[in-house]
């Protein structure tokens, strides 16, 4: 994957993409984009991916310029006008897996297929999901991954500064303190009303062992949009393409193909 | 030189284990633990200690906000500051402050201040603050990156309100108003505006610079864990050519008096030992967010930030409870014992930081109302007054005028000079308090 910066209307951003084959949006989770990750090399064996960073995460135009989930769904329409004439398929992890959702609903023509993973935006009153802002490191860890002993280290991220205690903590400041906009107090920004009008046929991924959001929101996501499905990765938390990442490429490919 | 009495209305009767059991002061403390009589004793109890510190002339009675904790029971400060404005007659009422982001719409401060004003005839110090993370944040579910961006709107909103002599249209970013037009309006044409701090943030020092408030330090950690930050504070206005009058500058000081250190140590030690142990915000005191980015980067930047004295270890163990009392009284956290040692202490505390308005904390933790108010008198009596002298060539635009020449009137002095002849030759606080020690 290649690293470039962007302009997208007034934003700058960063952009990570390779591959060739049909297109393929990847938007990333509310941590952190993973930057040149495996996984998403893996997908641009037979894709032409990219993967880009959200305003305000990173080095990206900090926040201001937008402010709500139609800014970003906008965005994203407009990022995907600008790269690709006609549909493309998006994948929307975690954070990432809302605004994906919320463009499928306002931009039905720029999505051909919609992969939603272990994604935020609904809120179901009987499973309450945990606070990950106000989770002590080591119980984010543990909600995370499904065998934090065997959690990839490092974790792939766009982060430039390895080692570079100061500069790791303005860049997780940054990017969790964007996701608070969207997140806060409680992830809900009213996606439940607007799944129903989602055209594109969609895989709802979730890992089994997902601590920040419960196997069963897949279900809730699944029964919302009309032409849904779900698949669960065992051996999964909140970030199957890092922890199961063959079956999490091969269930993608599977359904993109 | 101003002081002001405050101090946390904290629950006096947690169990022992509170902190090892329940780890954070804010946010959940469990409700069952307080008992809802005992609540109101304890408001009433410090409704009495304010109107003594009134009595015994302190210039302002400080009152603030803040949500869910058994530190500071006073979810709205206007109205603990409603009972002093009707019950008082000098001191200014301060109020440090409402968190602006959390009205809606902000008009109510706007109004509510304004009442305070009204009914304490010209009397408030307005302050603007935006609130604890635990409060704002967490508490009332603001987004963290919204809260000063909210508190901003609000404040421009606020004022106007206060000064628009006609109705008029707010179209702000969170507020959307059609007709603007509070009743009542404020007595002090120029109510000071106090915008008190503590995390040291950049904004908030180029706000109180750009338009001259009284900024603050609200800690309870004391002179050596405070120093680098107030150093900075200054080191910036004055780079910027901003006014170093120290009357724009507050600071908060657990006080503790007695008439021997045996005595001081013996009425204080628990209670001091009790607010430390349970003021811990667990995991909420720094959601991502709330600091901008540009304020983490200032203070990585601030040389005087690695100048304290305290040591981490030393901090924790505060925190703990786990100092004995003349450590934490050598630390700086509090300052005690007989008035003499007291004096010269807070002398020295308000020249190295330039404090122009000292918060003194009579009250704190689980203390005992009878050594509350004994605190309050002889601050009152033998503290202020020796201490007038501070700072006496400089205009103080941050207290209210009404409190300023009510308290010069009335306040006690100097033993040995009197006051009532002072008084009646028309002294100010500079001149009685010009033959201080």
């Amino acid at each position: 994957m290649k690293m470039e910066k962007k302009t997208v209307g007034r934003l700058d951003i960063r952009l990570w993409s390779g591959g060739t084959g049909a297109p393929l949006l990847y938007l990333h989770g509310f941590e952190h984009h993973p930057g040149d990750a495996a996984f998403l090399n893996r997908l641009a064996e037979n894709h032409l991916v990219c993967a880009p960073e959200h305003p305000g995460f990173g080095t990206s135009t900090p926040l201001e310029e937008y402010y709500d989930i139609i800014d970003v769904a906008l965005h994203y329409r407009r990022l995907i006008e600008s790269w690709h004439q006609g549909a493309v398929d998006v994948i929307g992890h975690s954070l990432g897996g809302m605004f994906a959702a919320e463009l499928a609903v306002i931009s039905p023509h720029s999505v051909r297929r919609l992969v939603l993973v272990d994604a935020y935006g609904l809120w179901l009153h009987e499973h309450p999901l945990p606070d990950p802002f106000a989770l002590a490191p080591r119980d984010l860890e543990r909600a995370k991954w499904s065998d934090p002993g065997k959690a990839p280290m490092p974790e792939p991220s766009a982060f430039e500064a390895p080692g570079d205690a100061d500069a790791l903590a303005i860049f997780r400041a940054q990017n969790l303190g964007t996701a608070t906009k969207f997140m806060w107090p409680i992830p809900d920004r009213g996606l439940n009303r607007r799944l129903p009008y989602i055209e594109a046929p969609t895989l709802i991924i979730h890992g089994a062992a997902d601590g920040l959001i419960p196997a069963v929101y897949a279900e809730a996501f699944a029964h919302l949009i009309p032409k849904a499905r779900v698949a669960v990765i065992r051996n999964a938390g909140h970030l199957p393409m890092l922890e199961a990442e063959d079956e999490f490429v091969l269930t993608v490919n599977d359904f993109l193909a | 030189m101003r002081f002001h009495w405050f101090a946390e209305v904290t629950y006096p009767d947690l169990p022992s284990d509170y902190r090892e059991r329940y780890r954070s002061a804010w946010v959940t403390p469990p409700a069952r633990l307080a008992d809802p009589q005992k609540v109101g004793e304890t408001y009433r109890m410090f409704i009495r200690l304010m109107q003594l510190a009134d009595q015994v002339g302190f210039d302002g009675l400080t009152v603030n906000e803040h949500h869910q904790t058994v530190i500071a029971m006073t979810p709205s400060p206007n109205l603990l500051a409603a009972s002093l404005a009707t019950s008082t007659r000098n001191a200014a009422i301060t109020i440090v402050g409402n968190s602006l982001a959390l009205y809606n719409p902000p008009t109510r401060v706007a109004e509510e201040y304004a009442y305070l004003d009204c009914v304490s005839g010209g009397r408030l110090a307005a302050g603007f603050v935006l609130g604890t993370p635990m409060d704002s944040v967490f508490a009332y579910g603001m987004p963290p990156i919204e809260v000063r961006a909210r508190f901003e709107e609000a404040r421009q909103l606020i004022l106007r309100a206060w000064s628009e002599p006609e109705p008029f249209v707010f179209n702000g970013k969170y507020n959307k108003l059609r007709y603007v037009n509070i009743w009542p309006r404020p007595i002090q044409k120029r109510i000071p505006i106090w915008v008190p701090g503590g995390g040291g943030s950049v904004e908030t020092w180029d706000l109180v610079n750009e338009h001259d408030y009284c900024y603050g330090h609200l800690s309870f950690s004391g002179l050596y864990s405070s120093k680098p930050l107030v150093d900075a504070f200054w080191e910036y206005i004055d780079a910027r050519g901003g006014n170093l009058n120290p009357h724009r500058m507050a600071f908060t000081q657990v006080v503790c008096l007695a008439n021997t250190e045996a005595e001081a140590e013996r009425e204080y030690y628990e209670a001091v030992r009790y607010f430390h142990r349970n003021s811990a915000p667990g995991n909420f005191g720094n959601p991502p967010g709330y600091t901008t980015i540009r304020s983490m980067k200032a203070s990585a930047a601030q040389v005087s930030l690695g100048r304290s004295k305290l040591t981490p270890e030393d901090r924790i163990r505060a925190s703990r409870g786990e100092m004995g009392f003349w450590e934490y009284d050598e630390k700086g956290y509090i300052i005690a014992g007989p008035p003499p040692r007291v004096r010269q202490r807070l002398r020295e505390l308000i020249t190295d930081l330039r404090i122009g308005q000292l918060i003194a904390t009579p009250h704190v933790g689980n203390l005992r109302e009878e050594v509350a108010a004994e605190n309050t008198r002889l601050f009152g009596h033998e503290v202020a007054p020796y201490l007038r002298d501070l700072w006496a060539d400089q205009p103080d635009y941050w207290t209210p005028e009404a409190s300023q020449k009510l308290v010069a009137q009335n306040a006690p002095v100097v033993r040995g000079s009197d006051p009532r002849s002072a008084a009646r030759k028309g002294a100010t606080a500079k001149q009685a308090g010009s033959s201080a020690t």
